[in-house]
């Protein structure tokens, strides 16, 4: 092991909607020592093939509460003593919810996303120009998607995002407003898990009810507030996030724009590419824990036992794997990317999240041929002390 | 036709949908969202992205055998 100073984590980005060309070079350390924003140690595994092996590694433990390194100081974020996020029981709980994602599922789903999508995109159009693609359209359309998914009343979005906002923070809130949030949100789930026993709807709270009422075993009361919970969160804070990015690093090279508005058939590709190049995570969602030591392949570092580990994102940039990684080519095969994790804890949406960047961005392209950014790429402001990067504002007009 | 084999672990299938995007006249899932391959000897022209499908699934779920298929995770030369 290297005795270099730990570096600082999330890694500094570059000032454009670009991928800094220091992460192509990391793998020159297939461990890297780094600093999380709680000041504690962790170790960032950058070469693309450990990354992917090691996420289905079950020597690096999901359940990372009380005894890893912490993300935010102030924070647990997703850390729940209460849930046992490693197989074998993890297994069960995840399988009861992942029916709702099949491919099937999923489709189903498409022309609902399709008319939110129009929707959204008339009221942008009526109004003023520049306008403010986060809030015109990235946000709102994951959020209309997963309360129609879940059946969470619309109305209540101005109280569960406050309180998701302040959940989500690691350095911006301080210790005791993160946890008022975080127990605001608890009860509102509550009230509406409860609501729901009573008025079951046609949605996927009433349906997980449904299974745990049948057979709690499967699933608790306590298990089906939590991943209704995390449902909630993950559904759109990422989507919005990741839809948001894809845009300015799309917007921000015009050639690659032309390309794909002159043929939407690349749509499902570009959008791939857009996820492997995106820039609105970093690796602090992939946190675990080695209960043992564990051997890299380049046959020689070792993660000591009792460490704290990221699977890096940053391993979409790895030459080894990826042609030319810097480049963002919308035609690009054989794309797997790490954007959605993998093993057993692979982005339960990812289907989902696909298919809105989809419908979005063709859509944005279809009925905008003229999008482009109304300020220079480098201008474009990133969100400070939260869990994702992203952008915090988007300026367009048409 | 006929020369390649294709099964898939459904107990190890964590429902990415990958595969069924990627190939639907060869993975399917069932009620649970896990998979089910519905064409067990596919076509030679699907070699491909069937090495694919292998390659992306993030489980490693999916096999795939037949003359000139490696059984390495990188899928044999896909490209
Ligand atoms: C572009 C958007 C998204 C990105 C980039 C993303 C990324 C990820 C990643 C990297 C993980 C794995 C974390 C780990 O290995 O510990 C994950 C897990 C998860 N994601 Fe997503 N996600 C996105 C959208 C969504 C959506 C739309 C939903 C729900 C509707 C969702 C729900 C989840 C859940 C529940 C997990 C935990 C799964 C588990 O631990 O088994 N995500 N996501
Ligand atoms: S790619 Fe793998 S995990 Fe995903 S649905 Fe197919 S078999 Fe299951």
């Amino acid at each position: 092991m290297s005795s270099s100073c730990p570096v600082g984590y999330p890694l500094p980005w570059a000032p454009a909607p670009d991928i800094p060309e220091s992460w192509t070079t990391l793998r020159e350390q297939p461990l890297l020592e780094i600093k999380l924003p709680s000041g504690e140690p962790a170790f960032l595994v950058t070469w693309y093939k450990d990354v992917r092996r090691l996420f289905a590694d079950e020597r690096l433990s999901r359940n990372t509460f009380g005894r890893a390194s912490r993300v935010s100081a102030s924070n647990d974020l997703f850390g729940d003593p209460n849930i046992d996020n490693d197989p074998p029981r993890y297994l069960t709980e995840r399988a009861v919810v992942m029916r709702a994602f099949s491919a099937r599922r999923i489709e189903a789903l498409r022309e609902v996303v399709r008319r939110i999508v129009e929707e959204l995109l008339d009221a942008m159009e009526a109004g003023p120009r520049p306008a403010e693609l986060m809030e015109a359209f990235a946000y709102p359309l994951p959020i209309l998607v997963i309360c129609h998914m879940l059946g969470v009343p619309p109305q209540d979005r101005p109280k569960f995002r406050r309180l998701i906002d302040g959940f989500l923070s690691v350095t911006r809130l301080p210790v005791d407003e993160v946890e008022e949030c975080r127990r605001q949100y608890w009860d509102y789930l509550t009230e509406l898990i409860d609501s729901k026993r009573a008025e079951p709807g046609d949605d996927l709270i009433s349906e997980l009810i449904e299974i745990s009422r049948e057979d709690p075993a499967r699933l608790t009361d306590y298990q089906l507030q939590h991943w209704v919970k995390t449902l909630l969160i993950a559904g759109y804070v990422t989507t919005a996030s990741q839809l948001g990015t894809s845009m300015a690093v799309l917007l921000h090279r015009p050639e690659a724009t032309a390309e794909l508005k002159a043929d939407l058939s690349l749509v499902p590709s570009a959008v791939e590419e857009l996820l492997r190049y995106q820039m609105m995570g970093t690796s602090l969602g992939t946190l675990r824990y080695a209960v043992e030591d564990i051997e890299l392949l380049d046959g020689t570092t070792v993660i000591p036992k009792g460490s704290t580990v990221l699977l890096s994102q940053e391993s979409n940039m790895d030459s080894e794997e990826f042609d030319d990684p810097l480049t963002l080519d919308i035609r690009r095969t054989d794309n797997h990317h790490l954007t959605f994790g993998a093993g057993i804890h692979f982005c339960a949406g990812a289907a989902l999240a696909r298919m809105e960047l989809q419908e979005a961005t063709e859509a944005l392209l279809r009925r905008f041929p003229g999008l482009r950014l109304a300020v220079p790429g480098e201008e474009l402001k990133r969100p400070v002390g939260g869990f994702l990067a992203g952008y915090a504002e988007i300026p367009v007009s048409w | 036709m006929g020369s390649l084999r294709v099964s898939a672990s459904r107990d190890s299938c964590v429902t990415s949908s990958l595969c069924v995007y990627r190939l639907p006249q060869v993975f399917d899932q069932d009620a649970e969202g896990r998979v089910v391959v519905v064409d067990e000897e596919p076509p030679d022209e699907l070699r491909r992205e069937l090495l694919r499908a292998r390659r992306g699934c993030p489980t490693r779920s999916i096999r795939v055998e037949g003359p000139g298929v490696g059984d390495d995770e990188d899928g044999g030369g896909a490209q």
